[in-house]
Order: C-alpha cells, then sequence, then structure tokens
C-alpha cells in the first residue's frame, strides 16, 4: 500500500502526483467498519434507558416545533446532490468504471462551492453560529451519556441543544474537508479548460500542484468515510424523525421534550415568523 | 534519457502458439503483461525505458491471428497480417482500394513487411511530452505538457481534446472506420464485436488509453463487410516527410455515386483527435447532393465545424477543410 | 593491488583464478547438459507455461544452423553483431528510422534492431555477409555497388543493398520512383540518393541478367 503517488516531471525529478488510491479503498473500509460496529455496539451492548417522557411537559410545546427552514432544507439536499455527485464522478472513474466524468464534476463543484457560499451567509447572518459551538459542558455531558450507555454510574447530563454534539462534530468535520476540497477544487479548475477562466497549469509549480492534489485527494477521501457514516444516521429507524425534520422541517411536539433542552433550544411553533 | 540504446531492459518473454494460449497468459499476469504484435511501438517504449513491463507475449508466433480471408460478407482479416500483405492483396486492391492506399503509406517498407494491421490500429499516441516519459494525465499524472501557455504542440488536436490533446496516429484507422469494419476482440468474457468507430476512446472515456482494449484483452481479427466494396475512394495523408512520418491530418473517403449524385458517403479523419473520426454531419450534408465544387465546399466547412485550435495547430483547421473538401471533389 | 596480491598468495587452497575456472566449467556443464538433453524425452522436461521460451535457441543465418545463447530483450542486431561477429549489419538509429540494420528474414527486409532475436527461431536470416557466392563471385546487386560506386561513406550500404535485394526479388522490373519507394526504409546521411539509385537501376539490370 501506498500513501503518495509520484511521477517524473520534465527536469526528470521526481514530483508528487496525488494521494494514492489506497486511501480511497482505506477511507471506503473505515467507513464500513464504523458502520458495522456502531450496529453492533447499539444492538448488543447499549443499555436502553426509557426515558419517561414527562406527559405535563407537553403541554408548553407546539406540536410542530420547527427545525430547519426551507432555506436550511434547499440547501441540505442542494449540498448532499452535489456532493453525492462529485463523489461518484471522481471516484468511480478510479474503480473502473470510465465515463466522461470531467465536465460533470467540475460542474458538481460549482454548485457546491455556490451552496455552501449561500450557506455561509446564511448561517453567519441570520441563523447565527452559537448553535454550532462546542464548549466544556459539552464534553461532560457527552462522557456521562457514555457511562450510563454502558450501564455505569454518571451524573445526568443535560438534554441536547438545537444540535447534538455528534451532529456540531460531525459539521465541524464536513466544514474543514468540504473547505479543503472546494478550495482546492476551484485551484485545480486551472488545469481543465472551462469557460470560467483560461487553462493555466503555471500558475503553481509542480511540487505546489502536488500537494494541491494531496490535499484535494484526501478530504475527498475523508468525505467518503464521512457520507457513509452520515448516510448510515440518517437512515437508522430511531434517528429517522431528524432525516423527516431535514425533509418536513419540524419535528414532533414529544421528539422536542425527550430530546432536546428548552433552555438551549426554545421550540417555536412550525410555521412561526421567527422560524430558523 | 538512458544512454545505452542497444539493450532493453529485461523482461520475461513469451511467444505463445495460439490465441488461447496468448489469452492464458494475458489473464495470468493482468497488468504486467504488455502485448506485442510487430514489435515497432513497443521497442521504442522499451529502449527508453518509459514503459517497462515485466511481461512481454509477442503474438508474432499466432498463426491463426495472421492471414486474409474472404467471408460471405467481405473479408476477415487477422490482426497480425503484416501491412505489406494487406497491401498487395488482390481483393484489398481491388474492392478495397481505401484500405490499401492507407496501407501503403504507413512509416516505411521494412516497417510494413513487419508492423500489422492490428497493432496499426492500436498503437499509442506521438505525443512527445508523453513519449519523454514526463508523468501527464496519459501516463496517469494530472497534467497535460502539451496545453499550456508555453507548450509546441503543432501535432497536437483540434478535435476531442479532454485535459490530454494527443492525437491518434494511424493511417489505416481512418480507412478501416470508412469502411465500415469491426473489430473482433477477444475479451475474458468472450468474443466481442464492435464497430471500428467504437474501438477508439478518448481520453474523457480514459485518459490513459487510445483503444477500448483492456489488460488481457485481444484485437484478434478486423471484418471489413462489402458494404462500400468497390466505392469511390480517396485517401490522402499530408506529414512532414514522405517516408516514416505520421500523419499530420489524414482523410479517407468513400463515396458511392450514381451519375453525379452521392448517394451515400462516409468520411473519416485522423491526425486531429485522440481517435480517428468519423464525420456525419459532413456524410449527411453529402448525401443526395450532387459531386461538385459546391458541395465539396460545403463539406469541408462542415468538417472543421467546431475545431479548436491550440497555440501552434492552427493550420490543422484549414489543412483538414480542404482535405476533406478535395477528397469530395477528387476525379476517380 | 598489494592486498589481492598479499591474499593470493596467502590462500594456499583455492586460487582466485581457479576458482574462476571452476565457475566457467560448471556453468559451460550446465549450459550443456540443457543442450545435450534437450528433446531428449520426458525426462528433462519441465512443465512449462505455453510459449515460455529458452535461452538456447538455434537461427538459420546465411543457411548455416547457428545456436546462440540470448536474453529474452535482445535484438536481431544484437546478436548478430555481438554474439555471431556479423558485423556488416550497421546499428544505426536503433530504432527503425534509419535502415542501416536492415537484413532479410525469410528474404522479406526487416529491421534488425527492431526485431527480437527469438521471434526469428524457424526464419531464415540473411545478412550481407551471406549474399556472395561460395567462391566469392558477388551478387548483383552488390556487382553494382562497385562499378556504379553508389556510396560515399557507405555506413548505410549494407542496409540498402540488403533492401534492394529483397525489393528487386519481389519486383524485377522497378521504375526509378520505384525503386525511390521500395527503397525509402533507408537513409543515406551522405545524401548520395541519387547515386543509390543510379546502383539500384544497374543491380535491377544484373539482376534480371543473371
Amino acid at each position: 500500500m501506498n500513501f503518495l503517488t509520484w511521477g517524473t516531471d520534465p527536469w526528470g525529478q521526481e514530483v508528487l502526483i496525488r494521494i494514492s488510491w489506497d486511501l480511497l479503498y482505506v477511507a471506503s473500509v473505515l467507513g464500513i467498519l464504523f458502520v458495522g460496529a456502531h450496529a453492533v455496539w447499539l444492538a448488543f451492548f447499549v443499555q436502553e434507558e426509557a426515558e419517561a417522557v414527562d406527559e405535563a411537559a407537553l403541554a408548553g410545546v407546539p406540536e410542530k416545533v420547527a427545525r430547519h427552514s426551507l432555506a436550511s432544507r434547499v440547501f441540505h439536499w442542494v449540498m448532499a446532490a452535489a456532493m453525492l455527485a462529485l463523489l461518484l464522478t471522481g471516484f468511480l472513474p478510479v474503480i473502473g468504471i470510465q465515463f466522461p466524468w470531467v465536465t460533470i464534476h467540475w460542474v458538481a463543484g460549482v454548485v457546491l462551492t455556490l451552496s455552501v457560499i449561500y450557506h455561509t451567509i446564511h448561517a453567519t447572518f441570520w441563523l447565527g453560529l452559537s448553535a454550532m459551538l462546542v464548549g466544556p459542558k459539552d464534553i461532560s455531558d457527552a462522557v456521562s451519556r457514555f457511562k450510563r450507555s454502558i450501564g455505569q454510574d454518571a451524573p445526568a447530563p443535560r438534554k441536547h441543544g438545537k444540535y447534538p454534539l455528534e451532529n456540531r462534530l460531525y459539521h465541524h468535520a464536513i466544514t474543514l474537508t468540504g473547505g479543503l476540497v472546494i478550495v482546492t477544487g476551484i485551484l485545480m479548475m486551472f488545469r481543465i479548460d472551462t469557460p470560467l477562466w483560461a487553462r493555466d497549469p503555471y500558475i503553481f509549480t509542480d511540487p505546489t500542484w502536488g500537494m494541491i492534489y494531496v490535499v484535494h485527494g484526501l478530504s475527498a477521501v475523508s468525505l467518503v468515510t464521512l457520507v457513509i457514516a452520515h448516510i448510515y444516521f440518517g437512515i437508522r429507524p430511531e434517528k429517522r424523525w431528524i432525516t423527516w425534520s431535514m425533509v418536513w422541517g419540524w419535528i414532533d411536539r414529544r421528539h422536542y421534550v425527550e430530546h432536546h433542552d428548552p433552555e438551549q433550544w426554545a421550540a417555536r411553533s412550525e410555521g412561526s415568523s421567527g422560524q430558523r | 534519457m538512458a544512454v545505452i540504446r542497444d539493450m532493453m531492459p529485461a523482461f520475461e518473454l513469451f511467444q505463445p502458439a495460439t490465441v488461447e494460449d496468448a489469452a492464458a497468459l494475458l489473464r495470468e499476469h493482468g497488468e504486467q503483461a504488455w502485448v506485442m504484435a510487430g514489435g515497432l511501438d513497443s521497442f521504442d517504449w522499451f529502449k527508453d525505458r518509459v514503459k517497462r513491463p515485466s511481461v512481454v507475449v509477442d503474438l508474432g508466433g499466432v498463426d491463426a491471428l495472421k492471414g486474409i480471408e474472404s467471408t460471405a460478407d467481405g473479408l476477415e482479416i487477422g490482426a497480425m497480417t503484416p501491412l505489406t500483405d494487406v497491401v498487395r492483396h488482390p481483393d484489398i486492391r481491388e474492392r478495397y482500394g481505401l484500405l490499401q492506399q492507407a496501407a501503403e503509406l504507413v512509416a516505411s517498407p521494412q516497417i510494413r513487411n513487419q508492423g500489422t494491421i492490428g497493432g496499426n490500429n492500436s498503437q499509442d499516441t506521438r505525443c512527445w511530452y508523453y513519449r519523454d516519459g514526463w508523468t501527464c494525465y496519459r501516463a496517469d499524472g494530472n497534467i497535460c505538457y502539451a496545453d499550456t501557455p508555453t507548450s509546441m504542440n503543432r501535432e497536437h488536436a483540434i478535435f476531442g481534446a479532454d485535459r490530454c490533446v494527443a492525437v491518434n496516429p494511424s493511417d489505416t484507422a481512418p480507412a478501416l472506420v470508412a469502411l465500415d469494419a469491426q473489430m473482433v476482440v477477444q475479451t475474458a468474457g468472450g468474443e466481442r464485436l464492435m464497430d471500428a468507430a467504437d474501438y477508439f476512446i478518448g481520453p474523457s472515456i480514459d485518459i490513459t488509453r487510445m483503444t477500448i482494449l483492456e489488460p488481457g484483452d485481444l484485437l484478434t481479427a478486423i471484418r471489413i463487410p462489402s458494404t462500400w466494396a468497390g466505392a469511390t475512394f480517396y485517401f490522402e495523408k499530408v506529414r512532414d516527410r514522405q517516408v516514416w512520418d505520421f500523419p499530420l491530418v489524414n482523410v479517407a473517403t468513400a463515396l458511392r455515386v450514381s451519375g453525379s449524385t452521392i448517394e451515400d458517403a462516409r468520411v473519416a479523419v485522423n491526425g486531429v483527435a485522440p481517435y480517428p473520426m468519423r464525420l456525419t454531419a459532413v456524410e449527411d450534408a453529402l448525401r443526395g447532393g450532387s459531386r461538385d465544387e459546391a458541395t465539396a465546399e460545403r463539406a469541408g466547412d462542415l468538417a472543421v465545424r467546431g475545431a479548436r485550435a491550440l497555440r501552434h495547430n492552427g493550420y490543422k483547421i484549414p489543412l483538414m477543410r480542404n482535405l476533406v473538401k478535395r477528397s469530395i471533389r477528387a476525379e476517380a | 593491488m598489494a592486498d589481492i596480491e598479499i591474499t593470493e598468495a596467502a590462500d594456499p587452497g583455492v586460487s582466485r583464478r581457479n576458482f574462476i575456472k571452476g565457475v566457467i566449467a560448471a556453468g559451460a556443464a550446465v549450459g550443456s547438459a540443457n543442450y545435450m538433453f534437450r528433446g531428449a524425452g520426458s525426462m528433462f522436461a519441465q512443465a512449462t507455461t505455453p510459449g515460455a521460451v529458452e535461452r538456447l535457441i538455434t537461427i538459420t543465418v546465411n543457411g548455416q544452423q547457428r545456436r546462440v545463447d540470448i536474453m529474452r530483450q535482445e535484438t536481431l542486431a544484437t546478436t548478430l553483431r555481438y554474439k555471431l561477429g556479423l558485423t556488416g549489419t550497421k546499428i544505426g538509429c536503433d530504432r527503425s528510422e534509419c535502415g542501416a540494420c536492415t537484413v532479410l528474414i525469410d528474404e522479406v527486409p526487416h529491421y534488425a534492431c527492431s526485431i527480437l532475436t527469438h521471434s526469428v527461431r524457424g526464419r531464415s536470416v540473411r545478412t550481407i555477409e551471406g549474399l556472395a557466392a561460395e567462391d566469392g563471385t558477388l551478387h548483383p546487386v552488390q556487382q553494382a555497388v562497385v562499378s556504379e560506386q553508389g556510396f560515399q561513406c557507405a555506413f548505410c550500404m549494407s542496409g540498402y543493398v540488403m533492401a534492394a535485394v529483397g525489393y528487386l526479388q519481389d519486383n524485377p522490373n522497378p521504375t526509378r520512383a520505384d525503386l525511390a519507394h521500395g527503397l525509402s526504409g533507408n537513409l543515406c546521411r551522405c545524401a548520395d540518393y541519387n547515386k543509390i539509385l543510379n546502383t539500384m537501376e544497374q543491380a535491377a539490370e544484373n539482376m534480371r541478367q543473371a
């Protein structure tokens, strides 16, 4: 197995080309192993605590609690479609399924970039960034939650804010890998023919290009693992209500009370003007 | 480049006598195996140390792949038939003169004595950036050295480029495309038959290959249907010197003319794209037209529609236009 | 240097020279066993892959059976010049681009630099050395070279002569243009092409009369 692929430049020197595609298989296997391990863990080791929902608490909560605005949902699915298109067009030729992929790849890349720019502005000025912050209390809550799940004694953790810790960490991982893949991808568009600008591979030296390709490749194979895990959680039965909230925009009152902490995330009715 | 050039780096050599043995060897050695026909393209790669296969499967001893046979509908040419035999075959001379003319113009007499019709159609591109062993797209890298603001790309593509701008250098390929030939390919899953036009692939499909052949596949024969037997043919090859050289542009045209009306046409051009290009738009425009200057003019203009020149190969556009024009206008 | 002398003198058992001799003898024994028992039934036969090639092969050069020990990747030009001592075949470009190495294989001109020696097993190779008759009478093409003085430096000559012999056997009545086409696979760095064509026209005439 190799980590990097090297080639020869016009001066006969070794030059970095990209990551080795062996890493694609490593990333896929890691993703599948994680999914398998998590499924086994949930099925055999976790002791479900049947949490009693305080019926009284339901009373003050709207029947449908708004979670994702239409704009957020549209962004999510556009990004998901672009991401899948990018991963498929990028990696199918690597595993031997040949087709004219370059145009689809860069167009999907442009769609992804535009959607992410939109999301960044939307999140910064309308949604607010606080829902995504991770503080010390989140860590201690996570430790307690883990201990309790394996039957050890631990103080009861707070319920979740709008996004559970796992969601927030996942978002940060996507922000990092997606950001890198977007920046390097835009630079790589200088090496192909697009209507956007003239092709010129000499804006960087060969070793710099090598680094750009390596970063693009590493981020992309990381995204393979992350996307496998994300799709897995999206289709798990006990998390289905979260997935549906990304389709319809709301969660029901019972799930809200059971999982979320009104202190951190105040419930608003679906359809109300303050919906985010 | 290596200083000692009279000896190639070592490889394991197999000279099977049957197609089955050859196929078994290719299956056994997979991507390590290099399929060698006449060897004229192969030896350059080996001597320059650019391609260093560990196993070479020489098809020279497979007699079943040699020879030209008449079939119920036309001819079947074994892939390992030397080009000289193609040129001299009486039936090809009389009825498929397009292929004879094309094969006669390949390289030099000695090369035609050894080079095969299969090899001529499956040879790699001549882009010197690639041939010099630089890790370009075609060599599994991520750059095209021939398409940058400073590249020397006089011989490169004006059509069909996708990152890589190399061209297909074969003379017989456009003739086969124009004759509606079919390629017989032996794959692990059995025998596959395909149109000549589908045998050649561009970089948008796979940037590292010129043909549809994957490791383990063998081109065994080329079938020429009688569809175009005895039609009006025109082949012209323009090159820098009159022997050895690969085409800058070549054109292969087959016309079925009745009186002065063109009933049907095939026009294929090579040297302008990563694959021999069949000009279907030109063919459609020719069908039913009269064979005169105006039609030829229009065909030439149509032929180069959509061409995109690189820095140094703009001349290929008028060259191709005029060759197509001439191929329609020429008196038989 | 002094070190080596002392070592040799100080070691009465095996001198370096004897050791080397021993290795050569052992190699020859193994090699000739292979040679002598070849085809001696199944006793020595190995289960080899179909198409596998052997090191020791027999090729027919100028009518003689020549036994040679060759590498897989060895070209005919290398074998002829460096194993069989037939240096009349020249290596010019080693890239099938000059014709200096032209020889006849089954009477058809080929570039000897661009064919594996393994590919001429069972075929007949003719080089410039094999053109003249036993008694020294020159081949008609060679005679034409002498009488027309067609070459200047003549490095390319043996290749030209072999190409012409092959071509004239197929086409005994060529025009000057035919000859130019038929011999177009050879280059002359002295650019003596007109005189070479004169020579080959004379050669065609000689061959017709022969």
